[in-house]
């Protein structure tokens, strides 16, 4: 067995991080079709879908809620997959509401003139969001695997990291400082430096004339009194992405711009104790069809001159294209530090029905290939 | 919506061009590409990226400074270090240099600054205009800044400082320089948004989706959009069917393959550029699929050609 099928076997969830544009929501979906035809009953939670991709699951709409996903179709009547909407926008306000000790607490949080603008701002918290609904279907959902389509690159890595962010934020003296701000001075408590940094602030705020500083300290106060609750719950969050039940799974593509994201992609994850389980290379090109060592096999006979010079031209455009991608694989799986666990083709529209992703699955499990259909992409 | 958006890009007397789009899609390369065409059209252009990105090695240039670095006649490169611009601006307003270091460092105030609605962005725009405004000998130093800003999302916020910061700040010099910065920014006669996008569904969706915030919803000038990548049309309808009399002849073939794919690719990137057209109610300006130097100056220099010539650039 690959090591990508034993990953779908035995883990609980899979990661799927990467860049923006290689494909990573496909992957997340055929990986969980795959999955659920296997037998296990599983989740995959996505971004941003495109349209297509939402037919191909046949929902016309998705939500933060579960949908079954009709797998009938595809002959796996009996076999388990949900789908779901990973909602990054959703702010700290239920959050707030469910840990406050009483509404009149919750509403002095979610009332405060700085607390919209915080809430979106401060150590990543719509990230937290969306990591915490992952937490929360892997602990209540019943699901044997949760496939997770993370947000682009850079996000995925403040995604990712939210949990441990925000525990430093509540555990750092910040939050002690911003209700004195008199403390960042060496002397703290000493009538001189209150009196120095007061003038500053003072200062401060009638050049810029915002009064930011007492705002901030009264958003600290009102919500100082929930941070017990949610570093326990924080710290129960991050451990179970760290665990060994959770497999990271680099989704990317032989594109020149990727392999420096890659790269600081790779150093962020281990960073947060995360290491790449395998690469998934969409994209690829067929290197025995166009190959720099594939031969070039004349026009086929029967075409004209002037077809033959354009269908030429297109060969030799991919071919091109193939040159650059091998030069590119190399540096970037090196940056990866993981296995190339699979290679799909480049395909020439995104999946726009289960039976296209039922394909992709024969790319990612070449071994567990059922019978073909004729596929749709650039066949090696 | 219609009606402010110019058929072509009118970067003749504009002084501010700002260049956004969704993560990959080539944001970079083209803003890299723009300003090398409008400085080869005879304007002095500064090209200028937010943090360290490849806007400099895609011009040629070694790594940019934070002040402007001359790359080519006519072309010079800057990059805007936030932690820098706000070191700057802190010891502007502080005037003490190891108050404001020790201010800088300390944890609280990164939050602080971190909250502060639009202060990052703000400090951004601010160098902006700085190098906007900049005169030797009785003329502006720089005719156009091109801003290589962050992708979609971060790129609002960033358009949308002066606005958000001036509702806190509405006496001083800050609040003289927000609305210093709102005057430009809102000029369309000196500023122009352009979206970059390539002809695929994800993308197009959010280029329709920030082209309206940007029209409606900040009230800005737009450019056409600009769809990066488009796949070569070297195959026409007729050619297909001769392709298929060919496959049903000889079977499979490397070549038929390719045209094929090619093909494909090329029909689901004009209903691409149909929906962006009818969506934001302009044609797009279009840029070639470069199969072999996209991230490189030799591809730059090779939309920087595309680009005189689509967008009536040519001196």
């Amino acid at each position: 067995m690959t090591r990508l099928a034993q990953a779908l076997d035995s883990r609980r969830i899979i990661l799927c991080v990467g860049s923006g544009g290689v494909g990573k929501t496909t992957t997340a979906a055929a990986l969980a079709v795959e999955a659920a035809r296997r037998g296990r009953r599983t989740a995959v939670l996505t971004v941003d879908p495109s349209h297509r991709l939402k037919d191909a699951l046949g929902l016309g709409s998705l939500s933060s809620k579960p949908r079954r996903v009709p797998l009938a179709s595809i002959g796996a009547r009996g076999a388990h997959l949900d789908a779901l909407l990973l909602d990054v926008k959703r702010t700290f306000d239920e959050l707030v509401l469910a840990l406050a000790g009483s509404p009149e607490q919750a509403r002095a949080v979610l009332e405060n003139r700085l607390y919209q603008n915080l809430s979106g701002t401060l150590a990543g918290t719509a990230e937290y969001m969306a990591v915490e609904q992952v937490y929360r279907l892997a602990e209540e959902g019943g699901y044997d695997l949760l496939v997770v389509d993370t947000p682009p690159a850079r996000h995925a890595v403040d995604f990712l990291d939210a949990p441990r962010r925000l525990a430093r934020l509540l555990d750092s003296r910040a939050f002690a400082i911003l209700k004195d701000p008199t403390s960042i001075l060496p002397a703290a408590g000493s009538r001189l430096a209150h009196m120095i940094l007061a003038a500053v602030l003072r200062g401060l705020e009638r050049f810029t004339g915002i009064g930011l500083v007492r705002e901030v300290g009264d958003f600290v106060r009102v919500i100082e009194d929930l941070t017990g609750a949610l570093r326990a719950r924080v710290a129960a969050v991050g451990a179970l992405l760290r665990s060994a039940g959770t497999a990271p799974l680099l989704v990317t593509a032989p594109e020149p711009r990727l392999v420096t994201e890659t790269e600081t992609l790779a150093r962020a994850l281990a960073e947060m104790g995360l290491t790449i389980d395998g690469i998934v290379v969409n994209r690829a090109l067929p290197l025995g069809t166009f190959g720099r060592t594939a031969p070039d096999p004349g026009p086929p006979a029967g075409a004209s001159p002037a077809l033959a010079a354009r269908l030429a031209r297109s060969w030799a455009d991919l071919r091109a294209l193939a040159a650059r991608q091998e030069a590119t694989l190399a540096p970037l799986v090196a940056s990866a530090g993981a296995p190339v666990v699979a290679e799909v083709p480049l395909l020439p529209t995104d999946p726009g029905s289960l039976a296209d992703l039922v394909e992709i699955g024969r790319h990612l499990f070449p071994e567990s290939a059922p019978a073909a259909t004729p596929a749709r992409g650039l066949r090696g | 919506m219609t009606a402010r958006v110019p058929p072509r890009l009118p970067l003749a007397s504009q002084r501010l061009l700002v260049v956004t789009g969704k993560g990959g899609v080539g944001k970079t390369t083209v803003a890299a590409a723009l300003a090398r065409a409008v400085a080869d059209a005879g304007r002095r252009v500064l090209a200028v990226e937010v943090g360290r990105g490849p806007l400099g090695t895609l011009l040629g240039a070694t790594r940019l400074g934070v002040e402007p670095t001359r790359i080519a006649p006519g072309l010079s490169a800057a990059t805007i270090e936030p932690e820098q611009a706000l070191a700057d601006f802190v010891e502007g307003v502080l005037r003490f240099r190891v108050l404001a270091r020790r201010l800088l460092e300390s944890t609280s105030f990164q939050v602080l600054a971190a909250a502060a609605p639009g202060l990052g962005e703000f400090l951004v725009l601010q160098r902006v205009l700085g190098w906007i405004e900049a005169r030797r000998l009785g003329r502006p130093v720089h005719d156009l800044v091109v801003v290589d800003a962050p992708a979609s999302g971060h790129s609002l916020p960033l358009l949308a400082a002066p606005r958000t910061l001036g509702a806190l700040a509405r006496i001083g010099p800050i609040a003289e320089l927000l609305g210093k910065l709102e005057r430009l920014l809102a000029d369309p006669g000196a500023t122009l948004v352009c979206v970059v996008t390539t002809p695929e569904e994800l993308a197009v969706r959010e280029t329709v989706e920030l082209h309206r915030e940007i029209v409606r919803g900040l009230g800005l000038a737009v450019a056409p959009p600009i769809v990066n990548a488009l796949p070569p049309r070297h195959l026409t309808a007729a050619d297909a069917e001769s392709v298929d009399r060919l496959e049903a002849a000889v079977g499979d073939h490397p070549y038929v393959r390719a045209a094929r794919f090619q093909l494909e690719r090329r029909r689901q990137a004009d209903v691409q550029i149909a929906v962006l057209r009818k969506a934001v109610g302009a044609a797009p300006i279009r840029l070639p699929f470069l199969f072999a130097t996209p991230e490189e100056p030799a591809g730059v220099a090779t939309l920087a050609q595309a680009l005189a010539g689509a967008a009536g650039l040519a001196a």
